[in-house]
């Protein structure tokens, strides 16, 4: 097919945004070799905040803590979500708008204001100062309802005629879940699983508040910012976008070898 | 009850099944969001002393939160710079939506991964790479200084700077959120408008741009509420005239410890938010989505 002039300009547009939203990451990455951070130019090259950031303690540390939460916060909101996306799209229900509606509900609740209340929530109602699994239960509020929507869109076209033809032959529901369901629909747990991971890794305004004294990376950030950022963040912030690239090129081979194809059935 | 009978109960009564897989997530979201969200409008009643609440029911935070005209200039900016910045990523973010769902092919979803991969950099390390672009010192500003032309003051410290930064951070979910839906479009739909003789700006403004609107919707939504309680970005791209309502929410809540003031301050977000998503929710019509064909209605 021959792209037309308005093709032509989405693409661009796609381009563009590209641009926009990997500038500051590229200057992060570029900064975190500079000798001089806060003004990087002319380019004078070091490997001093990689030497930093290997002997502190804190950052590994902290970089611990953000993938605890993250992990447990992107598993408990797929399972949930999965569970919820499937209940809702296979069985009748008069709950079922219910459902969809209590599902959706934290997308309109804003990071500001979940922070704020579950911390007031766990410090004057239950007494709990702030801890690694409130700060995950928190994310997983947000992850949840993202990784609904996620696998629900991607879900409505599911045909469920298959798994019930599953059960007529006699397989149980987890084992239908398993053979039949899971093999198709992986990639949008997958989905949901990711960007529930993405959003709770790096949160800042409910890991804030309810976290306390742990440090994830955020708030290491966050607390360096009065003393000015080290450069040590933006040499960590290099770090795991290299590794993030390294998935993604990894994930671009295998489309491209038509090893994975993650849930396209197109041409 | 052992497996057997279990499953023919269930199978007779699928509301059961469908209790199963929906109670749990329901049920955390309940806890985990909405008692929280109750604890702090009881608190929005109550006094706080010297960091202490107090249960003394009354409404003078509201009267505070109402009466004191810095709130309502914190609110007001607040407002104007999210309902703009949700216009700019809904005009940005579409043609490009639209592209990664129709042109994208296989690479789809890496496509999107893209957009929600600059989330595993930190915000505040985001926004300090923005304020090294944009700001006094920034490459931009340094960069026409360097060539003899003057920097552009517009962008150091400025709600413009701001509402950039704020765009910056929440533009992937507009796009996102108006692709989950496009994914689901038949754009056969739009072969047959050109067939019957629509020309393609025609075909979209009644054919594509409804049957998404609900993709757009929640794009929306999901733009307009974090901006309308943003606290990060204003703080740190927008210098003194950019103070929002939730810079003053969060300082409630850390530096001058008045939780119940700040409570107060976020009943009233969430109440905006509330009254937002009212207004938009009945122009949303299931039958009339990408979903058509499903029996999700």
């Amino acid at each position: 097919m021959r792209a037309g002039p308005a093709t032509l300009s989405m693409s661009a547009a796609l381009g563009l945004l590209y641009v926009f939203l990997y500038g500051p990451i590229g200057y992060v990455i570029y900064t975190s070799f500079a000798v001089d951070i806060v003004w990087p130019f002319p380019p004078s090259f070091t490997l001093q905040a990689y030497v930093d950031l290997f002997s502190s303690s804190l950052y590994s540390e902290a970089l611990t803590n953000s993938l605890t939460l993250a992990t447990g916060a992107a598993v408990i909101s797929t399972l949930l979500a999965a569970a919820g996306a499937i209940g809702i799209l296979r069985f009748r229900s008069r709950y079922r708008t219910a459902a969809l509606l209590i599902f959706i509900a934290p997308l309109f609740v804003a990071d500001l204001l979940i922070g704020i209340s579950v911390l007031a929530f766990n410090a004057r109602v239950l007494g709990l100062p702030g801890n690694l699994f409130s700060a995950m239960a928190a994310n997983a509020i947000q992850g949840t309802a993202f990784g609904f929507l996620i696998i629900l869109a991607q879900l409505v076209r599911y045909n469920w005629d298959m798994d019930d033809a599953a059960m007529v032959f006699g397989a149980k529901p987890l084992r239908c879940f398993f053979e039949i369901t899971l093999p198709t629909i992986w990639p949008s747990l997958f989905g949901a699983f990711l960007i529930s991971f993405i959003l709770a890794f790096n949160n800042l305004e409910i890991s804030f508040y309810t976290l306390g004294a742990i440090p994830t990376l955020p708030s290491v950030a966050w607390g360096s910012l009065r003393f000015g950022l080290g450069a040590e963040l933006f040499a960590l912030a290099a770090l795991v976008n290299g590794f993030v690239f390294l998935v993604f090129a990894v994930m671009y081979l295998l489309m491209r070898l038509g090893i994975v194809r993650f849930g396209y059935r197109g041409g | 009850m052992n497996g057997m009978s279990l499953r023919a109960a269930s199978r007779r009564r699928p509301g059961l099944r469908f209790a199963a897989l929906v109670a749990p997530g329901a049920l955390f979201i309940v806890i985990g969001l909405m008692l929280p969200l109750l604890a702090i409008v009881v608190f929005s009643f109550w006094r706080t002393e010297s960091y202490e609440l107090y249960a003394d029911w009354s409404l003078d935070n509201y009267r505070t939160l109402l009466g004191e005209a810095a709130y309502r200039t914190f609110f007001l900016r607040s407002l104007v710079t999210a309902i703009l910045v949700t216009v700019i990523c809904l005009v940005c973010g579409w043609p490009v939506a639209y592209f990664i769902a129709r042109h994208g092919g296989r690479y789809r979803l890496l496509l999107v991964l893209l957009l929600a991969a600059p989330f595993f950099t930190g915000v505040i390390l985001r926004i300090a790479a923005l304020q090294g672009l944009l700001g006094p010192v920034g490459l931009i500003n340094m960069g026409l200084t360097m060539v003899g032309l003057p920097p552009i003051e517009a962008l150091m410290y400025t709600k413009l700077a701001a509402g950039l930064g704020l765009v910056y951070l929440f533009i992937p979910f507009m796009v996102t959120a108006i692709y989950l839906s496009l994914v689901n479009f038949n754009f056969e739909l739009l072969e047959v408008a050109k067939i019957n003789g629509a020309r393609p700006w025609r075909a979209f403004i009644e054919i594509t741009w409804p049957l998404n609107w609900i993709g757009t919707a929640i794009g929306m939504i999901l733009v307009f509420i974090p901006c309308l309680a943003n606290a990060v970005t204003p703080r740190f791209l927008g210098g003194p005239e950019a103070t929002s309502l939730g810079m003053s929410l969060a300082g409630q809540f850390g530096e001058t410890g008045t939780w119940a003031l700040g409570s107060a301050m976020g009943v009233f977000l969430f109440a905006v938010s509330l009254l937002a998503i009212f207004c938009i929710a009945p122009t949303i019509r299931l039958k009339r989505s990408g979903f058509t064909g499903t029996s999700l209605t």
